[in-house]
C-alpha cells in the first residue's frame, strides 16, 4: 500500500510538471446542465488541454500493447454497448478492450476508454456491463477527472518538478500510475456517477436491478478471497484508488431500481454468447492472480445460469488443483468429473482426471481417463507423457 | 517532501528502463554455473546479474543485451521457493513444489513468465530430455512483451532431489531467436545439475 502511495505521489508530481506549464482555464466547455459539450476539444494552452495531450499519448501506446484484444467482433460489441449508454457522447468515445484479469474500466478526459477482460468476465449480463460503462461516461460527461486533477494539483508544489519534465522522465512513467492519480474519485463523485449511470442505462432499456447486483457481487468476491487482508479490505469498482463500493452506494442503487420493471428474459444468455469464446483464456488469466477463492466465487457466479458447465467445471478443478489446501484434491476431482459429463468440456479434462485419479490410487478409472484423453486428443503434444503414465500404470498392475 | 518525490520519480523511471542490476561480468567460452546449475557456453556471454525482484539464484546472461537475448540460469529451487519474488502476501508468485508433473512444471514456468511481464504466453513442443543421468523436459515458448513485441524461447526444467533446475532462453522472434537457437540448444544439452 505504501508502495502504491509513493508511486501515486511520484507520478502526480511528474504529471503536474508536464501540465503546469499550461494556464489554468475555466472549467471544460459546459452545457447548461453542467455536462461537457459534445465533440469539444480543449485548447492545448489550458490545463485541460495538457491532460488531453497525456491521454492522447497513452491512447497511442495502448494500440500496440500486447494486452489489447484484437478480436474483430468484441471491441465493436463493447463499443455498441458504450454508445447506447453514452448516447450523445457516442462520437467522443473510443473503446479498447484489454485482456487484463482485473475488474476495471476507465475513461480518459479525451474519450479514450479502456474496458478490461476482468470486468467483462464478471458482468453477468449486458446490463451490468452497460452500467459500468455508463458510470465511466458519467465521470467523463461531468468532468470528474479534470476536477480531481485540479484539486490534486492545487495541493502540490509543482515548481521544482518542472525541471524533471524537461528531463523527459514523464514519457517513461507508466500510464496506469498516472491514471491512478487522476482517477481517485471522491465519494460524492462516485455516488453521482452511480446515479447518472443508472439513469443512462435505464433510459437505454437495460435492467434497473443490474447495477446493484454487480456491485453486490464484487463485494462478495472480495469476501471470498484466500487472503485475510483482502477479505477485510474495501471493494473498488476499478483498479484505481477511488471511493470504495460501500453498502450505502448499493442501497442507493436498490432504491433507484425499486418498482421498475426488468427487460425481457434471455439477456444473460445473449451476453454469454458474446463472451463465450473468451471464457477459457480469461479464466486462465484470472487464475494467474493466484487468489483462487475469488476465482472460485467468480466461476460459481458464471455457472449459476447453467451454461458452459464443461468449461467452468474444468477451471473450477484447475483452481482447486493449483490451490492445494486441505480437501482441494477431492474438490478438484469432483469438478473434473463433473466437467467430463458436459459436451463443452476441454479435452484436457481427461488428462487432469487421469492424473488426479492416479494420485488417489484409483488406477482403473485413471487408465480409462487417460485412454479417453488419447482417443480425444490424437495429436496432443504431450501424448508421449500420457502414454508413459499408462505404461507405468500397466506395469504396476502386472507386478 | 517534494525532493523525496523527485528521488522516487527518478528511481521509478530508472527501474522502468533498466531490466537488470549493475555488475556486468564477461563469461568466457567454457563452463559457467549458477549454484548447482552448470552449463558450458561456446563463446563469450555477459553475466548481467539478476533481474529486479528475481530470486538470488537467478542469473541472467546475454550476448547482445537483455532486450535482445536473455538466458536465465537458475540454481535449484527448493520446495516453496520462487523465481520471482512476490510484491506482497496478497500477490503471490508461483512457487516450486516437489513432485509436480511435467505438465505442472510447464505451468509453473509459464505463470512465472506472466509475473515477468510477458503476455500471451504459450508453450508447446514438450519433449523429454536427459541431463546427465537425470530426466527433464524441454519446451518451446512464444509470448509478447508489454509493448507487443513477439518473443520466442526455449526452457529446460530438470528435477533433481527435490529441487528444480531451470534454463530459460528468450529473444525477439524476428532474427534474434533463430540466430541463437542452435547455440542455446547446445548450451542446454551441456547442462549438468546437482550440488
Amino acid at each position: 500500500m505504501r508502495r502504491q502511495t509513493t508511486l501515486r505521489a511520484a507520478v502526480s508530481s511528474v504529471l503536474a510538471a508536464s501540465i503546469a506549464v499550461t494556464a489554468v482555464s475555466p472549467a471544460f466547455a459546459q452545457r447548461n446542465d453542467g455536462q461537457r459539450t459534445v465533440g469539444q476539444r480543449p485548447d492545448i494552452s489550458t490545463d485541460e488541454g495538457g491532460l488531453w495531450a497525456q491521454s492522447d499519448k497513452a491512447e497511442t501506446e495502448a494500440r500496440t500493447k500486447a494486452e489489447l484484444n484484437r478480436d474483430p467482433d468484441l471491441t465493436p460489441y463493447v463499443r455498441g454497448v458504450a454508445c447506447k449508454v453514452a448516447a450523445e457522447y457516442c462520437g467522443d468515445i473510443r473503446v479498447y478492450v484489454m485482456d487484463r484479469p482485473y475488474f476495471n474500466a476507465s475513461m480518459a478526459p479525451n474519450g479514450y476508454m479502456e474496458v478490461w477482460s476482468g470486468l467483462m468476465l464478471r458482468a453477468r449480463s449486458e446490463s451490468e456491463l452497460a452500467f459500468v460503462l455508463g458510470h465511466e461516461v458519467s465521470h467523463f460527461a461531468h468532468g470528474h477527472t479534470l476536477a480531481t486533477w485540479r484539486t490534486m494539483k492545487s495541493r502540490s508544489n509543482v515548481g521544482m518538478v518542472l525541471m524533471l519534465a524537461g528531463g523527459g522522465i514523464v514519457g517513461s512513467l507508466l500510464y496506469l500510475g498516472v491514471m491512478s492519480t487522476v482517477f481517485a474519485f471522491s465519494r460524492e463523485q462516485e455516488m453521482e456517477a452511480d446515479r447518472l449511470a443508472f439513469e443512462r442505462t435505464v433510459k437505454a432499456g437495460y435492467d434497473p436491478a443490474a447495477a446493484a447486483a454487480l456491485w453486490r457481487a464484487l463485494r462478495e468476491e472480495t469476501a471470498a478471497s484466500d487472503f485475510p487482508k483482502t477479505r477485510t479490505s474495501d471493494t473498488r469498482g476499478s483498479i484505481f484508488n477511488t471511493h470504495p463500493i460501500t453498502p450505502d452506494r448499493i442501497a442507493a442503487l436498490d432504491g433507484l431500481a425499486a418498482g421498475r420493471t426488468a427487460p425481457s428474459e434471455g439477456e444473460r444468455t445473449r451476453y454469454r454468447a458474446q463472451i463465450r469464446k473468451f471464457l477459457p483464456a480469461w479464466l486462465a488469466d484470472d487464475m494467474r492472480r493466484r487468489d483462487y477463492g475469488q476465482t472460485l466465487h467468480l466461476i460459481d457466479r458464471l455457472a449459476a445460469d447453467g451454461e458452459d458447465l464443461g468449461v467452468l467445471e474444468f477451471y473450477k478443478g484447475e483452481a482447486y488443483r493449483r490451490r492445494r489446501l486441505d480437501g482441494d484434491q477431492d474438490k478438484a476431482l469432483a469438478a473434473y468429473t463433473a466437467a467430463s459429463g458436459h459436451a463443452d468440456a476441454p479435452v484436457a479434462v481427461w488428462r487432469e482426471l487421469g492424473d488426479m485419479l492416479s494420485k488417489v490410487g484409483k488406477t482403473a478409472e485413471a487408465r480409462t481417463a487417460w485412454e479417453t484423453y488419447l482417443a480425444k486428443a490424437a495429436d496432443a503434444e504431450d501424448r508421449w507423457l500420457v502414454e508413459a503414465n499408462l505404461k507405468k500404470l500397466n506395469e504396476g498392475s502386472e507386478s | 517532501m517534494i525532493a523525496r518525490k523527485l528521488r522516487v520519480a527518478v528511481a521509478l523511471a530508472a527501474l522502468v528502463s533498466l531490466s537488470a542490476c549493475a555488475g556486468l561480468k564477461a563469461v568466457p567460452a567454457g563452463p559457467y554455473a549458477s549454484g548447482g546449475n552448470q552449463i558450458t557456453v561456446g563463446r563469450t556471454w555477459t553475466d548481467m546479474g539478476r533481474l529486479f525482484d528475481a530470486s538470488k539464484g537467478v542469473r541472467l546472461l546475454s550476448i547482445d543485451g537483455p532486450q535482445l537475448n536473455r538466458l536465465f540460469v537458475i540454481d535449484g529451487l527448493k520446495p516453496g521457493e520462487f523465481i520471482m519474488r512476490p510484491a506482497s502476501k496478497e500477490k503471490p508468485t508461483p512457487t516450486w513444489k516437489a513432485g509436480l508433473s511435467p505438465t505442472e512444471q510447464v505451468e509453473f514456468l509459464a505463470d512465472t513468465l506472466a509475473v515477468m511481464q510477458y503476455y500471451r504466453v504459450e508453450t508447446g513442443g514438450l519433449r523429454p530430455v536427459k541431463v546427465g543421468d537425470r530426466s527433464g523436459v524441454r519446451f518451446d515458448i512464444t509470448a509478447q512483451t508489454v509493448d507487443g513485441l513477439d518473443v520466442s524461447g526455449i526452457a529446460q526444467l530438470v528435477e533433481a532431489g527435490d529441487r528444480l533446475y531451470v534454463l530459460l532462453y528468450l529473444a525477439p522472434t524476428e532474427h534474434y531467436f533463430s540466430a541463437t537457437k542452435a547455440e542455446v540448444e547446445g548450451i542446454m544439452a551441456s547442462a549438468r545439475v546437482g550440488a
